[in-house]
């Protein structure tokens, strides 16, 4: 007997639900960001004409937020706020972009006392919520990058000790290119997810077109997610933390390799086959044709690696994985073959137990507990006599 | 009652086959009846024993922890491991949220916490000393517990420390609250990776709450100084909690 494949899609489906931003907290998130937005944009920047543009970029962008599991916890969400002000790059200078946002947000109560300090390109406000679920709200100073062919593209600030530099960035051009990616597939599911979102948040969202574009998730955004999630608690051994497949590289390569599939789990096994094709880059050896043809990952005569962001070929995401013996690399192609382990290839696994325990190692327990009914039936318990090894037992304390 | 709490409970009894009560009372769940046991540890005698015990599970649980009680009256008041509340007083906080994170249900919780605990008790009986050591009381084991697992310098490494978890949680490329000057990686990378693990919101605060505590008497008393950038990141976080000073 195996596990139905509609019925595991289903599963994935719930578990990635269960680890995305709920539409409360989403609602929370863009309340704040937004009040941000309205203080920089009603802020005096010297020799600055026009009027400033912030916009929202990275996973809250793309729809692909995963509540962070750092170190085996829930953490706070990480939001990205882009802050272009019109200011001529050359007429200007990195370091007086970066301090006119940090001199504004200072300017005001309380966003002066949840300031970190300076970051390399970013500030970053600290938000507690009452929940316990916080936000890191980074603000990405930035001017427009008139010398870029493409009318999207901006210049951020970038600090190596108290060296400034510009570096270009495109994420209103990325986010397009990844709409574009999803389109096909949100256009199918947009008014029966708008509608059970309503349903479930009736409080925040009175009516379906009340419901934002944001909170809808193809099969592809799930797959990300489920990725992001899966990469997240592989990777959250120290020793092998700083090689961590790059969010941008996971939510690029999935989102060339979507081909429409309808439901979560034929998304996920044709991305992660197509990322699979190409381990044999490790070994400096050819790969199919015409995923060689794509250029998605490509291996350079001189053994570095090259993934190009789709808007800006000049950015190579993968500028670091020949380093410590391709390190990057052979971490990625061991997780890509992981995915398929954990993610696909378990069908086969009826006994309950061992599909909860693997999955919840996986994917994270809570998730994976809360929605196990989709796939088994609840079971009557196992048995094993209370027979105890201590190991590692703690030292008895006591409360004053 | 959640059902995975059910199921957990469900697991839990089928083990340990003589905790056969289960109740509700008020917003928790209360397990209780005989816990018998044979346990060994590494290099340390067999023990075969029986305790009557009541675990109450609260109903944020596994957010916040079981709380034991013995309930047979072996376990008396001379006894130094027992809260003032009559409850078990199973380890230091954190380090009872990181034993319990290796196996987090009750059956771990029972297995990895109480029945060692138990264990060192009848051990201690038996031959008047702890067979795993024990912790200072009240808030000193807190901060004991962070400067020796650590190995950090003095109590204001210990309030740099849990301020860094609290606003960070782990992050390589920091530089380590330590005070060494080196990145959090090449530093105490491992160690507060494991707290931050353990932790939740509830416990570094209290945490936080209990090093500060004993910090900022020193401090009164210039026995310790603190430097101007933790200063700046205590006052937000007391804004944060709300702390009466």
């Amino acid at each position: 007997m195996t596990i139905d494949i509609k019925k595991y899609s289903a599963f994935l489906e719930q578990v990635a639900s269960e680890i995305d931003i709920p539409p409360g907290k989403y609602q929370d998130a863009v309340d704040r960001y937004q009040a941000v937005g309205r203080w920089l944009e009603d802020g005096e920047y010297p020799g600055c004409q026009g009027e400033l543009s912030i916009c929202v970029q990275g996973s809250f962008r793309l729809g692909t937020v995963v509540r962070p599991i750092r170190d085996g916890i829930e953490a706070c969400y990480d939001i990205d706020l882009v802050c272009e002000i019109p200011l001529h790059k050359d007429q200007t200078t990195p370091q007086a972009v970066k301090s006119m946002v940090g001199d504004r947000l200072r300017e005001h109560g309380t966003y002066k006392k949840l300031l970190d300090p300076e970051g390399r390109r970013c500030w970053t406000l600290e938000y507690a919520e009452q929940d316990g679920v916080g936000f890191h709200l980074d603000v990405l100073p930035a001017v427009p990058d008139a010398r870029s062919l493409v009318d999207t593209a901006i210049a951020i600030t970038n600090k190596a000790g108290n060296i400034y530099s510009w570096s270009a960035s495109n994420p209103r051009g990325y986010g397009v290119w990844f709409d574009g990616k999803n389109a096909a597939a949100f256009a199918r599911t947009v008014f029966e997810q708008k509608q059970t979102i309503q349903r479930r948040a009736s409080l925040i969202y009175a009516s379906i077109d009340k419901v934002p574009d944001q909170l809808v998730r193809t099969p592809l955004q799930r797959s990300i997610q489920l990725m992001k999630r899966h990469r997240d608690l592989r990777f959250n051994h120290h020793e092998r933390i700083d090689y961590a497949p790059i969010s941008i590289i996971v939510t690029t390569l999935a989102a060339h390799l979507y081909d429409n599939e309808p439901d979560v789990y034929s998304a996920l096994s044709g991305i992660v086959g197509k990322l699979q094709a190409h381990a044999a880059l490790v070994e400096g050896k050819a790969i199919d044709r015409s995923l060689a043809a794509k250029g998605l990952i490509q291996r350079r005569p001189d053994g570095t690696w090259y993934i190009g962001n789709p808007v800006n070929p000049a950015e190579n995401f993968a500028d670091r994985w020949h380093e410590d013996n391709h390190a990057r690399a052979r971490a990625f192609f061991a997780w890509v073959d992981a995915l398929q382990k954990d993610l696909l290839n378990i069908l086969g696994e009826t006994n309950p137990r061992l599909l909860k325990e693997h999955l919840g190692r996986v994917l994270g327990t809570a998730a994976v507990t809360k929605h196990l009914d989709i796939l088994v039936p609840p079971t009557p318990v196992f048995d094993t006599p209370p027979r105890i090894h201590i190991t590692s037992p703690a030292k008895p304390w006591r409360e004053e | 009652m959640t059902e995975d709490l059910q199921r957990q409970i469900g697991e839990l009894t089928a083990v340990h086959k003589g905790l056969t009560n289960v109740i509700e009372r008020d917003t928790d769940m209360v397990v209780s009846g005989a816990l018998s046991f044979e346990a060994s540890a590494e290099g340390l005698e067999t023990i075969i024993e029986s305790f009557d015990i009541e675990l109450t599970v609260p109903n944020d649980f596994p957010e916040a922890l079981p709380r034991v009680r013995e309930t047979g009256g072996r376990i008396g008041t001379d006894y130094e491991h027992r809260n003032p509340s009559g409850t078990l007083c199973l380890a230091v906080p954190v380090e009872q949220r990181r034993i319990f994170l290796e196996q987090p249900t009750l059956l771990g919780f029972v297995n990895r916490l109480v029945i060692p605990f138990l264990y060192g008790y009848c051990f201690f009986k038996k031959h008047g000393r702890h067979p795993f050591d024990e912790a200072p009381h009240g808030y000193e084991g807190i901060l004991r517990h962070y400067v020796d697992t650590l190995g950090l310098r003095d109590e204001v490494a210990a309030l740099a420390v849990i301020c860094f978890l609290i606003e960070h949680g782990y992050r390589g490329h920091h530089d380590c609250p330590c005070g060494s000057g080196e990145k959090v990686r090449t530093c105490h990378g491992p160690a507060l990776l494991a707290l931050s693990r353990a932790h939740n919101q509830q416990s570094m605060r209290n945490d936080f709450i209990a090093i500060f505590g004993l910090c900022f008497a020193k401090f009164q008393e210039g026995k310790v100084s603190i430097p101007k950038p933790l200063r700046t990141q205590l006052v937000r976080l007391l804004d944060r909690f709300e702390y009466q000073r």
